[in-house]
C-alpha cells in the first residue's frame, strides 16, 4: 500500500516536469509531448484542448499513468511515480484516479450495476459494502432505475453517466475524462458537462478532461491549449 | 491478498464461459475425448485382467503344470524358444510313476494331446485337437458334463482302452446339428468311439483354443490314436493353495534327477496369470499413452481458444487495467477460465467414460477403477493449467493504452 499524503504547504495533486515523449516510427523520431511542465491542483477543474494529433491524448495518458514519459517526471502529491512497479501504478490507478472514456468502455452484457461496482473488485473495500456504494453511485447519476440494464440497454447518455459513476465508486482524487461527450449528442455531452461542474462546484472534486472543442474547453475554469506536443497557454499553468 | 477474491474471479470467469457456450463446448471436446479414451481404455486393461483371473481361478487354481521346455524366460515373460523345446522333450509312463509315488498328497493327471479328423454320419470336422487324460482330468479342469449331458470318462474305460469320447460343445454342434451327441458314434482316424458326454458351452477365451472346440477321450485312447505313449504336459492338483510352492521344489527335484533343467517347466497358473496380465498392462499403458495424447491435442486447443478470448477482449483487458487491475489478476482470471474449460472438459469426459465403459462391459470386460478416474482428471486439469499460462501471460502483459485502443 502506497500512502499519497497531500502535501500540505501547496494543494498541488499533479505535477509534471519537464515531461518529453517520444515515439519511434520506423527510422523517425516523433516526438508527441516536448518538455511539457504542468501542475493541477485540489479542486481545479482543468480542460485540455489542441488540434488532433497536438499530443493531448498522450499528456492524458501520461497523467492518467497508463503510460510512461520518455523523461522527466511525474509527481503524484508530491511523489515521483516513475520508479513504481507495475502494480503498484495498477493501485494508483484504482483508487487515487477515475477515468472516463470517449468510448464509454462498459462490459456488454453486464448490468449498469455490476459495470460499476468493477473497480471495487481490485480494491480494498469490504465485499459487504460495495453493492451499497455501487447503488449510491448510481443514484448520484440519475440511474436508480437502470441498475440492471446492460449498456445495450441504455442510450449514450446514459452509458457514459453509468461510466461516470465507475470513475467515481472508488472517491478518487482526480477525475480524467478524454472527449467525455465525443459519442454523444449535443444535448447529452450538455448534460454530462453539467454534471462534471456539478461534481466540481458541490463536491469540490478535481477534473481534467481533454476535448478538441475549443468552445467546450473554455467551460473549464483553466484551459490548457497544447500544439505539436507544447503547451501554448494556460492560465495559472 | 489477492484482489479480487477468489470467488470473485471464479464468478467473473463462469460468467465469461456461459457467454460463450457453443465454443465452450467445441473447445472441451479435445479434452472430452481424451479422457472418455483414457477411461475406456485404462477399463478395457482392467476388464480384461480380472476376466483373466476368473478364467484361471474356474480352470483350477489349485494347478501346477509340468511343460516340456523352458515356458517362461528369466524375467517371468514367456520364453522364446520353447516350442523348439516342447517339440524335443517328452515325458514318459516312468515319469508318470516316479511322480505318482513321491507326491502322495496331490493327484497327478498325464495329459497327451493329438491333432486328428473327426467324423460323424452327417458332418466331419478337421484337425481337432484330441486331450487324453484320466478321470481326475474332468473334475480338476471343470469340463464335467452337466446332468443330461451325459457323463466324464472314469479310470476303469482308461484301463481297458473303452473307445469313448467327450465332446466339446461346438463339436457336438458341428457333428451332431439338429439332435443330442450323446450315445452317437464318431470315427477318428478309422476308428469307431463313443460319444458319451458333452461339455457345457464354455465360451471362448479371446479367440484362443477353447474347451468349446476340444474332444477328450481316455489316456489310453489317445496314445493308440497318436500312436505313441508319451505324455505333454503333466497336470498336479495341489490339496490347498498354500501347497503349491512346497509341491512346485518337490516336482522340480524329481524332475532335475531325470531331465536336463532347461528341458522341462514347473510353474502354476499364478504364473500363467502374471505372465499375461503383464503383456495385458503393456498394451493398456501404451494405448492409454496414445489416448493420452489427444489430451495434449485438447490442451491446444484451449490453448488457441484463449489467445482468441485475449484478442477479443483486449478493450476489456484494457479497460480493467485502467480502472486498477494489476497483471496478476488478470493472469488469473484468465487462466482461471482455462482451468474451468479443461475441468468441464475433465468432468464430461470421466462421465462419458464411465457410461461408455459400463456400456461396453455388457459384451466386452471392462472395469472403471477410481484411480484411472482420478488420473485422467487431474491429467485434464493439468493441462488446462499448462497450456492456459501462455494466453493469460499475454493478457496480463499487454499495455493499457494500447489494449483500450485495439479496435
Amino acid at each position: 500500500m502506497i500512502k499519497l499524503s497531500p502535501k500540505n504547504n501547496s494543494n498541488v495533486i499533479l505535477e509534471l516536469k519537464n515531461i518529453t515523449k517520444t515515439y519511434a516510427t520506423g527510422t523517425n523520431c516523433f516526438t508527441a509531448l516536448d518538455n511539457v511542465n504542468l501542475k493541477i491542483h485540489q479542486g481545479e477543474f482543468v480542460s485540455i484542448t489542441g488540434p488532433s494529433g497536438s499530443g493531448k491524448s498522450t499528456l492524458m495518458h501520461i497523467i492518467g499513468l497508463l503510460d510512461n514519459p520518455t523523461s522527466g517526471e511525474v509527481l503524484l502529491n508530491g511523489k515521483d511515480i516513475s520508479k513504481l512497479k507495475e502494480h503498484q501504478l495498477a493501485q494508483i490507478r484504482n483508487v487515487t484516479l477515475g477515468f472516463v472514456f470517449q468510448q464509454f468502455n462498459l462490459l456488454a452484457k453486464t448490468s449498469a450495476l455490476e459495470n460499476v461496482l468493477l473497480p471495487l473488485l481490485y480494491s480494498d473495500v469490504p465485499k459487504h459494502q460495495r453493492q451499497e456504494i455501487g447503488l449510491a453511485f448510481l443514484k448520484k447519476v440519475g440511474l436508480e432505475d437502470k441498475i440492471k440494464n446492460t449498456p445495450a440497454q441504455l442510450s449514450g447518455g446514459q452509458q457514459q453517466r453509468v461510466a461516470i459513476a465507475r470513475a467515481l465508486v472508488n472517491n478518487p482524487q482526480i477525475v480524467l475524462a478524454d472527449e467525455p461527450t465525443g459519442n454523444l449528442d449535443s444535448k447529452s455531452g450538455a448534460d454530462i458537462m453539467k454534471f462534471f461542474h456539478q461534481l466540481n462546484e458541490k463536491e469540490g472534486r478535481t477534473i481534467v478532461f481533454v476535448t478538441h472543442d475549443m468552445d467546450l474547453a473554455k467551460q473549464a475554469k483553466r484551459t490548457i491549449v497544447i500544439k505539436d506536443g507544447k503547451v501554448l497557454e494556460g492560465k495559472n499553468a | 491478498m489477492l484482489k479480487p477474491s477468489f470467488n470473485d474471479l471464479i464468478k467473473s470467469s463462469f460468467r465469461s464461459i456461459l457467454k460463450n457456450k457453443s465454443r465452450t463446448i467445441l473447445t472441451s471436446l479435445g479434452i472430452i475425448i481424451g479422457v472418455t479414451s483414457v477411461i475406456l481404455l485404462t477399463s478395457i486393461g482392467n476388464g480384461l485382467k480380472s476376466y483373466v483371473t476368473d478364467q484361471f481361478d474356474a480352470l483350477g487354481a489349485n494347478s501346477v503344470f509340468i511343460s516340456p521346455g523352458k515356458v517362461f524366460n528369466d524375467n517371468g515373460g514367456f520364453s522364446q524358444n520353447s516350442f523348439a523345446a516342447a517339440m524335443v522333450t517328452n515325458f514318459t509312463q516312468k515319469d508318470l510313476n516316479l511322480l505318482n509315488r513321491k507326491l502322495k498328497n496331490s493327484i497327478v493327471m498325464p495329459v497327451n494331446a493329438t491333432y486328428a479328423d473327426i467324423k460323424s454320419d452327417k458332418a466331419i470336422k478337421k484337425m481337432v485337437e484330441i486331450d487324453g487324460s484320466t478321470e481326475d482330468y474332468g473334475k480338476s479342469n471343470n469340463v464335467v458334463p452337466s446332468e443330461g449331458n451325459g457323463r466324464w470318462f472314469t479310470d476303469e474305460e482308461n484301463n481297458k482302452k473303452t473307445p469313448v469320447v467327450v465332446l466339446g460343445y461346438k463339436i457336438a454342434e458341428t457333428l451332431f446339428p439338429n439332435s443330442s451327441a450323446v450315445g452317437k458314434k464318431v470315427i477318428i482316424k478309422g476308428k469307431t468311439l463313443k460319444v458319451i458326454g458333452v461339455v457345457d458351452q464354455k465360451g471362448s477365451s479371446f479367440g484362443g483354443p477353447s474347451v468349446d472346440d476340444a474332444v477328450y477321450a481316455p489316456f489310453s485312447i489317445v496314445s493308440d490314436l497318436a500312436g505313441n505313449e508319451n505324455i505333454n504336459t503333466f497336470v498336479v492338483r495341489a490339496p490347498t493353495k498354500g501347497a503349491i510352492e512346497p509341491i512346485k521344489k518337490e516336482i522340480t527335484k524329481i524332475m532335475l534327477e531325470r531331465y536336463d533343467k532347461d528341458a522341462f517347466s514347473v510353474f502354476d497358473s499364478s504364473q500363467l496369470l502374471s505372465s499375461i496380465n503383464s503383456i495385458i498392462s503393456v498394451l493398456t499403458i501404451a494405448l492409454t499413452g496414445i489416448a493420452a495424447i489427444s489430451l495434449v491435442v485438447g490442451g491446444v486447443g484451449i490453448m488457441n481458444i484463449m489467445l482468441v478470448s485475449v484478442t477479443e477482449r483486449t478493450r476489456e483487458i484494457g479497460l480493467r487495467k485502467a480502472i486498477g487491475a494489476y497483471p496478476r489478476a488478470i493472469l488469473i482470471q484468465f487462466l482461471i477460465e482455462a482451468i474451468i474449460l479443461s475441468c468441464f472438459g475433465g468432468l464430461v469426459g470421466v462421465i462419458l467414460g464411465s457410461l461408455g465403459a459400463l456400456a461396453i462391459n455388457s459384451f466386452f470386460p471392462a472395469k472403471i477403477t477410481i484411480s484411472s478416474v482420478i488420473l485422467a482428471f487431474s491429467v485434464s486439469s493439468a493441462v488446462g493449467i499448462i497450456f492456459g499460462v501462455a494466453p493469460a501471460r499475454k493478457a496480463s502483459k499487454l499495455s493499457p493504452i494500447e489494449a483500450l485502443r485495439y479496435e
